[in-house]
This record gives C-alpha cells, structure tokens and sequence, in this order.
C-alpha cells in the first residue's frame, strides 16, 4: 500500500525558534496514526505545516502524488486534506447551517454538497436541532462536532484533528472518537490525531509517532507499545517524570 | 418644530453618505484588519472620472453626461478597477504585515493618488453640474424637502439591504463573513483568501463610487482632496460605531452625521465656524465613555 | 569617560553625525543649503518627537503635527511683536500681548502647551485599542486644525502672525536636533520606556494591567507631544510668519515617511529616514524644476515629487518593513559584542499592533 502522506525531514521555524526539527512521518492510506507528545512539543506546528498553515523553513511534504509545501491553505484543502485546528475555531456568529456549507463551497456540485450536508446532520443528529442556532452559543463538545463535520463537508481524503479532547469531558471525547472512527470505516478516511495524552489513542491508533521538543522520539505500532513503557520513556525524555506536572501518559 | 425635521432630514442624508464611506472602511478592517486612509480618495477617483481630463478650469462632463443607466454601471467599474489595482500592487505583498503596517501604506496609497488626480486635472477645484434636477423641492406637509436627499435615503438603505442579503444569503457573503472572523480557518476550508479580499475590495469600490455621485451632484465641485474629510468623519465613524462591527459603522456613521448637521444648526453664530471641532471633541468624549465604541463586537460583522 | 561613550555610543554617534552634517553645510557658506538644512534639523527634532510615541508604544499618530502646531503658535504668541499683537491678536491675554518675550522663553511655551494639550486628550484616547486610538488621534490634528484656522482673535485666522524674530538658523536647529535625539535615547533606555516596549509583546501585555500600559503610554504621548511642540516653536522663529496650514495632513504624511523610510522601531532609523526622505525630497524637487536643454525644459511633472516619496514609502514598506536601519541601532562598527548589546537594545523589530491576523 503507497504511501498517502510523506512528511520528510521538515523543519519549521518561527523566527529564531526552532518549532520542528527534521521530522520524517509517513501515513498510508485508510490509517489511523496518532501523535502524541507534551504541551508545545510542536504537535499543532506539524499539523499546520502539513495543512499549508505554515511554511517549512525545510523539507518536504508529499500528499498523494503533489509536493504541498508552498501551497496555500486553501489549495491543500482541494487537495483533499483538512484541518480540525485545536480549539475547534468554529465561526461563531455564523449559524450552524452556514458553517457546515461553508466547507462544502469548494465543490463545484451543489447537489453533491447537499447531499454531504444531509448525510452528517444523520451523523450529528445534536447539530440538526440546532442548525440554525449561532454556532457560538453551542456547548463545547457540540462544537468539537461541528468542527469535524465541517471539516468532513470539504470531502477529505485525510482529516487531520488536532487535539479533539481538549477541555471536553471524557464522555464527550468518547462520543467524538466514535464518530471519528465510523468515518474512517464508513468513508475510508484516512485519520492523523494529536493527542497530549496516549491512553485513549492506543485503543483506536494504527500507529504511534511520540513528538517532543520539536523530534520525532519515538514510532512505532499501537500494538507493539501498548504496555506504555516505551512511550512513557519518550514523551519524558531522560528527564525526571516529577518535572512535568500534570501530564500523564 | 418644522426647523428641527428640516435639519433632521439634513442629518439624515449626511449620515447617509458617512455611513456608506464608513461601510466601505468597515468591510475591509473586518476581512484584512486594514484601515484603508485611501478609501476616501477611491471617491475622489469616482468623482473624477465624471469629467475629461484636463487641467482646464472648467469641467466638461464625460461619462457624467451618459445616460443614469449607463454612467452609474461605468463609475462603479472605474472606482473598482482602482481600488482592486491599490490591493493587487500594494496591499497583496503586505498580507503578513501588521495592521499599523498597513494603514500607513494605505496612507501611502492615498497620498498618491490624491497628487496622481492633481497632476492630471490641475489643483483647482472645478464646478460640476451633474443633475441641476435632483435639487427640486418636494413638499411634505409644510416641510420642504430637496428630492437629492430623498434620492440620497433610498440609495444608502438599498445598498444597506443589498449588501446584507449578499452577507447573508449567498455563499462569497457566508465565506466573507467566515473569513472575517477568522480568516486562517476559513482558508483551511478551501475558502479562497485573496477572491475573498479582492471581493471586499470590490464591494468598498461600489459602495465608493456611489458616493462618488451622491456626493458630487450634492456639492456640484470636484477637488483632489474631496475624499478627505468624508474619509476621515467615516474612520471617526467607525471607531464610535464600534471597530469591526459593520452595524457599528452606520450607526456611527449616522450619528456623526447628525452631531455635525445638530452644531451647524444649533451652535451660536460665533462659534459655528469650530463645527467640526466641537464634533471631534464630542466624538473624543463619547469614546471616553465607551472606548470600545456604540455596538461593541467581539468579532466582525455581527449580527449584519 | 570611554566607557560611557562606549555604553552610550548610538546617541553619541547620532549627535556627532548631526553636528558634522550642521558643520559642513555651514562651510559651504551657501545660503539654500543652510536653509534646507534648518529646516531639515527642525524636522528631525519633531520626527524624533513622533517617534518617542511610535517607536515605543507601537501605535501610530496621525495627530503630532497638530501638536507641532501648537507649540509653532506658542512660540508666536510669546515672541512676536507687541504692536502686531495688541492690534491683531486682541484675544490674548495681556501679558501675551504687552511683552516680547526671549526665545527661550518662546520655546518653553513651545514645550509646555502641547504637553498640557497632549495630556488632556491623551487620557481619553490613550483608553482605546491601538488601532481605535491611531484613528483617534486624527482627531487631534482636526481639532487642532479647526481651532487654530477659525479662532481669529488669538491666532489671526486664516491671515497669518508676522513679526516673529528669526533666530533659529542650522546652529540652533541642530542644537535642538541633538537635544532630542538624547532625550529620546534617555527615554528609550529608561525603565519606563522599557516596559512600553516590552507591553507591545502580548504575553507581557497580558501580564501587566492595562492600567499600568494605559499609563505609561499617556507619558510617552506628552513626552512626545512636547518634543513634536518644540520643532513647533524652532519652526515659527525659523520662518518668522505663521499660518495653520503647514501643520496638516501633508507634513503628517511626510514626517511618518521619514519614520517608515528609516525604520519606526529604532531611534537611529528616524534620524536616518529624515536625511534620506530629505535627500531624496530635494533631488526629486530639482527633477520637478527641471534643465533646459537649448529652448526645450525638460522636467518631471508638478507632483511627482509627492508621488515619487508616496511610491518610495510603499516600497519600503513591501520590501523593507523595518526600513533602512532594519530596526537596528547605530552603533561603532569594531565594537565589542558586549558594547553591542548594550546599545543596540531595541526589543523587537516588528512593529507590534494589536490582534493583527496574518492571512
């Protein structure tokens, strides 16, 4: 099976801060590929970098057949890529409606972007009672939903989702994992996670890329570090665990 | 009782044209964050483009004597292709930029245009008579009313209307008001960023040009600087109104428009000649009060 | 001493410049060229004024050339002839009226009503966004505007105040020139100035209360508004007649181009930009007069030396957004690397605005 995404010795740069430093990863088609790595480990860079968001300061990142470095954000999105950005950025004042047609504006069909439409409010059964609602006044997780149907109406051939359990309640980031997971199965959506945290991602995960400060730690499949240790030891680096409150792999 | 309508339908027509200049600038500080100085002159450039170019005394009417149906459609397209032209050449490579970045090279921007006008038409003011019929008196009951003012109202509320139906109901309007919240998040939906940004430039371009003509057939006088003062009472405008905030920008714009039109009426004589003093320093207290404006918005284009 | 000049050397060199451009214009003995030349220092000290707000608090003014016009009319008001005020000026007060005050004196006016002026707006404005107060602050140079060219019986109207002693000349220009140039270093490296830079960061910025960034922008606004006032007073007793017209958006336009052509964010860049935007101002003004070559004149047209500094602001700011200094401070090239840091202290190149996006 070839390769879907080729993320190859990437460095990122912002100003004199070096966010990425030679990161290789490589996502085949229909996997689902975790990141997991403490805060500011430079997980939502790699991201934007591979969404167009930001630009490498070296390297390459080959999506399907097409380099995307340099490419606009907008066009890595035709491309067949989207971005779940951490913290949701959900257009506020705009309805629920609105967001969800604003990802499907990039198809010429209407008729195709209706019917996408249709198909995630019986997805999201919580969005349609809503659709007409500002989509500033949802709850958290409603949003978290919204967030990855809007990005699912853009008809990606890889989501990409940027910490989808941050400050929801457990309950919630099961629900959004769920659904995450039906897509892959129903749609055959290739999926890469960030997380802060593995417990979760090592039950759904194919694979594991263990990111901090700015390297690739460690890679490796779900099945063979599903005892933690090895991630543990990643994520911490040689460092004493203690030094990192309230971060627990 | 008669005088204070009169000088209300005054205030109104005036507010009318700030706020459409003050819409013009708002439209773009939501998408680009772009206090745009040369907004002001995009009028100057619609006014102008009525008449030949020449640096003669005298204007004769160009395009200003084709029909209505003819002249509106052209001065629009005039106005637009300048004010697309200022962000192709001078705001496209400023994208990254900061917002002070930006207003200065639109003061730039400005600065040129105003003496590129001046080189071309000389710097004397020229009389223009674009449509002596618009200054007939309708009577209201006993109130006296110009038609231009009324023609002045129907204008701004059905471009008012047009642009919010647009906002509203289309999708470039639900990708502008997208990228006018948040533009990076709209682009990672395939939202283009610079159609969108040439989209509000255009918008700004016409709802200049309207002006343009407003303006012109009310003064009946063409000055490279012209666009000047309806530029800086519509920023005053739009900070009163509430920055961001594209109701914020007519009601600022109507109410600066009545706070002019009110001391030009009400002042006594000796001090009527420190109008627009007064009006600043009012504008200045009422930002005092309410340093986040009349219609604070978190974001842009609330609530259009 | 040596240490002290090494630890001070931007300013030293800056005056030093100053004085020698002061000194070989007044060897060439030639009269436009010391006129220029004064003109020129007085517009310095006014830019420098301009930058002490800008270039520390990071919000751009569009009113200081309204404070320049104060303190133009302050300087008038003190030192012009008795016999003009007391038949055109009957609006002031008698003390104003009766007496022909010394050019010191003059240039205190000069200094102190703008400053009083400045801190009156400045509490109100000084409460809005960055981006809401540069708007706000064309309403100063409004006000001022409308004021001045309307209040007939303290400022003549739309005549002018004559009878203003010319004592300034490039000596005394460059005087203030140097003068401001220091006091705005002094400012720069004070604690204060310190801080309004480092709030221009955002995580400090939320750090400090907005009452404490309230504050110690209102003081670079005076301090500022003070300086841009004295270049006012140079300006009255350089050309020895006064109307308001100068002090509008034209001269605003110029003098923040000589800031963006040199480089906002250090204070060598609005020293370097005023000779630059000078020089090139000139030469595009001998282009506009134009040769004659046998019985045809060939010259630019009226305006291109508008255009020409418009265009020329434009590209810089494309091109080179931190201008010619690229945000840096002058400093002695074989300097240490530690005498560097010590000088050179500007905090960060970018201008900062407030919640800019970067589409």
């Amino acid at each position: 099976m070839g390769a879907l995404l080729t993320v190859d010795d990437v460095h990122v740069r912002y100003g004199d801060l070096v966010a990425l430093r030679e990161v290789s990863l490589t996502v085949a088609q229909g996997e689902v590929v975790c990141v997991i790595g403490p805060n500011g480990a430079g997980k939502s860079t790699l991201l934007a970098a591979v969404a167009g968001g930001v630009a490498p300061w070296r390297g390459s990142i080959r999506f399907g057949d097409a380099e995307v470095v340099g490419l606009r954000p907008e066009l890595v999105a035709r491309q067949g890529l989207s971005l779940v950005p951490e913290g949701r950025h959900i257009f506020g004042t705009l309805t629920v409606d609105e967001n969800l047609r604003i990802g499907g504006f990039i198809h010429k069909g209407r008729a195709e972007a209706k019917a996408d439409h249709e198909r995630l409010l019986e997805l999201f059964p919580r969005l349609r009672e809503r659709l007409n609602f500002p989509a500033g006044r949802l709850s958290g997780g409603e949003q978290q939903m919204l967030a990855v149907a809007r990005a699912v109406m853009t008809r990606p051939r890889l989501l990409l989702v940027d910490e989808p359990s941050l400050g929801l309640a457990p309950r919630i980031v099961d629900q959004i994992y769920e659904i995450l997971l039906d897509l892959r199965r129903r749609e055959g959506l290739t999926l890469i996670i960030n997380e802060q945290s593995s417990n979760r991602i090592l039950k759904h995960a194919d694979r594991i890329y263990v990111l901090r400060g700015g390297r690739i730690q460690l890679e490796g499949r779900a099945a063979d570090l599903a005892d933690g240790e090895a991630i543990r030891s990643a994520y911490f680096g040689f460092g004493s665990p203690a030094t990192l409150e309230g971060v627990a792999p | 009782m008669i005088g204070f309508l009169q000088n209300l339908i005054d205030a109104v027509s005036l507010g009318s044209i700030y706020a459409l200049t003050a819409l013009g600038i708002g439209l773009l500080f939501g998408i680009l964050r772009l206090i745009n100085f040369a907004h002001g002159d995009y009028i100057t450039i619609g006014a102008y483009a009525l008449i030949v170019p020449s640096a003669d005394v005298t204007a004769r009417l160009l395009i200003g004597d084709l029909p209505l149906v003819v002249m509106t459609p052209l001065i629009c397209l005039i106005v637009v292709v300048a004010a697309l032209l200022s962000d192709v050449l001078v705001f496209r490579p400023l994208r990254r930029a900061s917002s002070p970045t930006l207003m200065i090279a639109s003061f730039a921007v400005s600065y040129i245009i105003q003496n590129g006008v001046m080189m071309l038409y000389g710097a004397r003011p020229k009389a223009v008579d674009l449509w002596s019929g618009a200054n007939t008196q309708i009577l209201i009951g006993d109130l006296r009313v110009p038609m231009l003012q009324l023609i002045i109202l129907v204008v701004t509320l059905v471009l008012m209307t047009a642009l919010t139906l647009f906002l509203r109901k289309t999708p470039y309007g639900i990708q502008m008001r997208a990228a006018a919240e948040d533009f990076r998040m709209a682009t990672y939906l395939g939202v283009r960023g610079n159609l969108v940004i040439g989209l509000a430039f255009a918008i700004s371009g016409i709802l200049a040009a309207a002006v343009s003509l407003l303006y012109t057939t009310q003064s009946g006088s063409l000055s490279h600087t012209m666009g000047l003062p309806l530029a800086l009472f519509a920023f005053v405008a739009v900070v009163v109104g509430g920055m961001g905030s594209l109701v914020g920008a007519v009601v600022g714009g109507f109410t600066i428009g009545i706070i002019v039109t009110m001391l030009q009426a009400y002042l006594p004589p000796e001090l009527r000649a420190f109008r627009d003093a007064f009006a600043f320093a009012f504008v200045i207290l009422v930002l005092l009060v309410r340093p986040a404006g009349l219609v604070p918005s978190r974001t842009s284009f609330e609530r259009v | 001493m040596r240490d002290f000049l090494i630890r001070h050397q931007t300013p030293a060199l800056l005056v030093a410049g100053l004085a020698v451009a002061a000194g070989l214009g007044v060897l060439t003995g030639n009269e436009t060229v010391q006129v220029t030349l004064t003109e020129m220092f007085i517009r310095l000290v006014v830019v420098v004024g301009l930058w002490v707000f800008i270039g520390n608090s990071g919000i751009i003014s569009f009113g200081h050339i309204g404070f320049m016009g104060v303190g133009a009319y302050a300087a008038a008001w003190a030192s012009a002839e008795p016999g003009f005020k007391q038949i055109m000026l009957s609006g002031l007060p008698v003390f104003l009226q009766e007496n022909q005050y010394p050019f010191a004196f003059a240039i205190i006016g000069a200094t102190l009503l703008p400053a009083l002026v400045a801190l009156l707006l400045g509490i109100a404005l000084m409460r809005l966004s960055g981006t809401a107060a540069s708007i706000a602050t064309f309403a100063v140079l409004m006000i001022v505007n409308s004021v001045y060219a309307n209040w007939d019986s303290v400022t003549a109207g739309s005549s002018s105040i004559i009878g203003i002693p010319t004592v300034v000349g490039p000596w005394v220009a460059v005087g203030f020139a140097a003068g401001a140039v220091i006091v705005a270093y002094l400012f720069q490296v004070s604690r204060l100035g310190l801080m309004l830079r480092a709030s221009r960061d955002d995580e400090v910025a939320a750090r400090a209360s907005a009452v404490e960034v309230r504050r110690m922008r209102l003081v670079a606004f005076v301090l500022s508004a003070a300086i841009a006032g004295a270049g006012g007073g140079l300006y009255a007793q350089f050309l020895g007649i006064l109307t308001i017209d100068p002090f509008y958006l034209g001269l605003t336009f110029i003098t923040l181009a000589m800031l963006v052509v040199g480089g906002m964010s250090s204070l060598s860049g609005a020293v370097a930009g005023v000779f630059a935007v000078t020089i090139i101002v000139e030469l595009l003004r001998v282009a506009e007069r134009g040769v004659s070559l046998g019985a045809i004149d060939i010259g630019l047209p009226l305006g291109s030396q508008e255009i020409g500094l418009g265009v020329l602001m434009a590209l810089i700011l494309i091109f080179r957004p931190n201008g010619l200094s690229n945000g840096r401070e002058l400093v002695w090239p074989r300097a240490t690397p530690a005498a560097k840091a010590l000088a050179g202290r500007t905090l960060s190149p970018e201008l900062a605005g407030d919640a800019a996006p970067s589409p």
